[in-house]
């Protein structure tokens, strides 16, 4: 394991920031730590870069090579974007060459503004910024908080392409309120809620594993008499018209839907256009685990 | 970039070195001509009263220096000190320094000798200024003294700069890094005013200039040369250990 950490605690006064998390981060793998705010995501990345202090548990990470992003960098103002990323350079790992400044300032999307003082930067250009920065020394482990919270749709697609990239070059650990991006560029998920790993696995285990099966429905009108029927019988949770000519069915278990909604539809006399299985998001997943 | 190339460009771009050698250089030139002129000045502000003032002597243009520069000098330095020592000041350009270097103390290390360069030379060169200038207008000053005077000045600046570190190591804002570190310098003089604990004290090494211009002992300082050196030292200990200490 590049990280592993067992009963991991933090309190800050009388609150508890971090209760009991044993996290296993796999070498090579890019892991989506996702939670509410508050849940202690930002504490858990400062505790596991040596920012913060541990209150108990331990840790063990297999690495000291660590680039680490906050969720909003800052520089000194009067420096050029190319002098920052050439001093992360330096201090973090001597032996790359000074060509990988401009090749990450240009992979970053910030490669025409490399001579401009960071001062006038937006605060998407400084999270490019920080991520050439976090990336130029090529670190084992990465640790981003957030990294694409204040980017435009184009900049979040570059930055996760980048982060996406690095899989098996290096161990990246990625915090976000973005789900889809989670979903997007992670293998692995955990999920923090109020200080305490409530989940942690694949991110196909989670989706198919947690998530409540819903089925979308593609129906002739009238939808009323097929919804009245539908929700008299038990396997069915809920029903809901998603608009004039569909309806979603949410089932108990997957096993259930499969077994009786073809045959159920077909008593009720809907003309059934099209039925499919709704792939559960990310959102869908969280919003039900943390609910 | 190295972060002593970074403090070296810290202290250029951001213009800090005009405000370190503009006022002790300043007050270096005008303190002599106050002095000399005091007579005069007082005169033209005193509506036809007659003021009697001794015959001023050079001794006297190295004494208008030092109290300007004990005072607003001080307050610069200080002021310059804390902004490139309390680099946690934004919590987010702490991680990007602490998360690449193995011990605080290299960030430390360059930011203290650095700025304690940078304010040593403008004090340095505003005793040159005083002592060229007293010189030319009230006759000539003893160069051992001024220079083993201008060095004991230097100690102290380099103490002060010292305790600047360790307030910053401290607490996280600049302004209150920049207040606690003048109340502590101020509150000396005030703790020396006790018989004999002054002579002990850096404070005491701020008038040395004076008293060695006019002929004083050099032995008088050598106890608070030695506090001072170990004061230093422990304020650079106490700002590491405390940055150390400081989560993020």
């Amino acid at each position: 394991m590049m990280i592993r950490t067992t009963g991991l605690t933090k309190l800050y006064g009388t609150t508890t920031a971090l209760d009991g998390v044993d996290l296993n981060v796999a070498p090579g793998s890019v892991y989506g730590l996702v939670g509410p705010n508050g849940a202690g995501k930002t504490t858990l990345l400062g505790v596991l870069s040596g920012l913060r202090s541990a209150g108990g548990g331990s840790i063990k990470v297999a690495t000291e090579d660590i680039g680490v992003l906050p969720d909003t960098p800052h520089f000194d103002a009067w420096l050029t974007a190319r002098e920052v990323v050439d001093l992360a350079r330096v201090l973090g790992n001597h032996s790359s060459d000074v060509s990988r400044v401009d090749e990450l300032l240009e992979l970053s999307g910030i490669g025409e503004a490399a001579d401009r003082s960071v001062g006038g930067f937006s605060r998407g250009m400084l999270q490019r910024l920080g991520l050439a920065a976090t990336l130029v020394g090529d670190p084992d482990l990465v640790l981003l908080d957030e990294p694409c919270s204040a980017l435009d749709p184009l900049g979040r697609r570059e930055v996760l392409d980048l982060i996406a990239r690095l899989r098996g070059e290096a161990t990246v650990v990625f915090s976000s309120h973005i789900l889809a991006d989670v979903q997007e560029v992670c293998d692995t998920v955990g999920i923090l809620r109020q200080g305490r790993l409530i989940f942690e696995g694949p991110l196909q285990e989670l989706l198919v594993g947690t998530a409540v099966p819903h089925y979308a429905v593609r129906l002739r009108a009238p939808l009323d008499p097929v919804v009245r029927e539908l929700q008299r019988l038990d396997w069915v949770r809920e029903v809901t018209i998603l608009d004039p000519e569909q309806i979603r069915v949410t089932a108990n278990s997957l096993t259930e839907a499969e077994r009786h909604l073809v045959a159920a539809l077909a008593a009720t006399g809907a003309h059934v256009v099209s039925l499919a299985p709704e792939a559960p998001s990310l959102e869908d997943v969280f919003l039900e685990l943390v609910a | 970039m190295s972060l002593w190339k970074l403090e070296w460009i810290r202290l250029f771009r951001t213009k800090r070195w005009i405000a370190l050698l503009g006022v002790y250089v300043f007050f270096g030139l005008v303190g002599p001509l106050t002095a000399r002129y005091i007579s005069e000045i007082l005169e033209s502000f005193g509506g036809g009263v007659q003021v009697v003032v001794p015959e001023p002597v050079a001794a006297d243009g190295i004494a208008s220096y030092v109290s300007n520069a004990a005072q607003i000098g001080l307050l610069v330095s200080v002021g310059v000190a804390a902004a490139a020592l309390a680099f946690d000041a934004k919590p987010q350009m702490g991680v990007f320094l602490r998360t690449r270097v193995a011990r605080t103390s290299d960030i430390i290390a360059p930011r203290y000798l650095v700025v304690t360069a940078a304010v040593v030379a403008a004090f340095t060169l505003g005793s040159v200024a005083a002592l060229y200038e007293s010189t030319v207008l009230m006759g000539s000053l003893p160069f051992g003294g001024w220079l083993l005077g201008t060095l004991l000045g230097c100690l102290y600046l380099a103490f002060a700069v010292a305790v600047v570190a360790a307030v910053a190591g401290k607490t996280q804002s600049v302004l209150i890094a920049a207040t606690v570190s003048i109340g502590v310098l101020l509150l000396l003089p005030i703790v020396g005013i006790a018989p004999l604990v002054g002579e002990w004290l850096p404070s005491h090494l701020v008038g040395a200039i004076d008293s060695l211009v006019r002929g004083g002992p050099a032995s008088d300082y050598l106890r608070a040369s030695l506090v001072t050196m170990a004061l230093t030292l422990g304020s650079l200990a106490l700002a590491v250990r405390w940055a150390e200490q400081r989560e993020l």
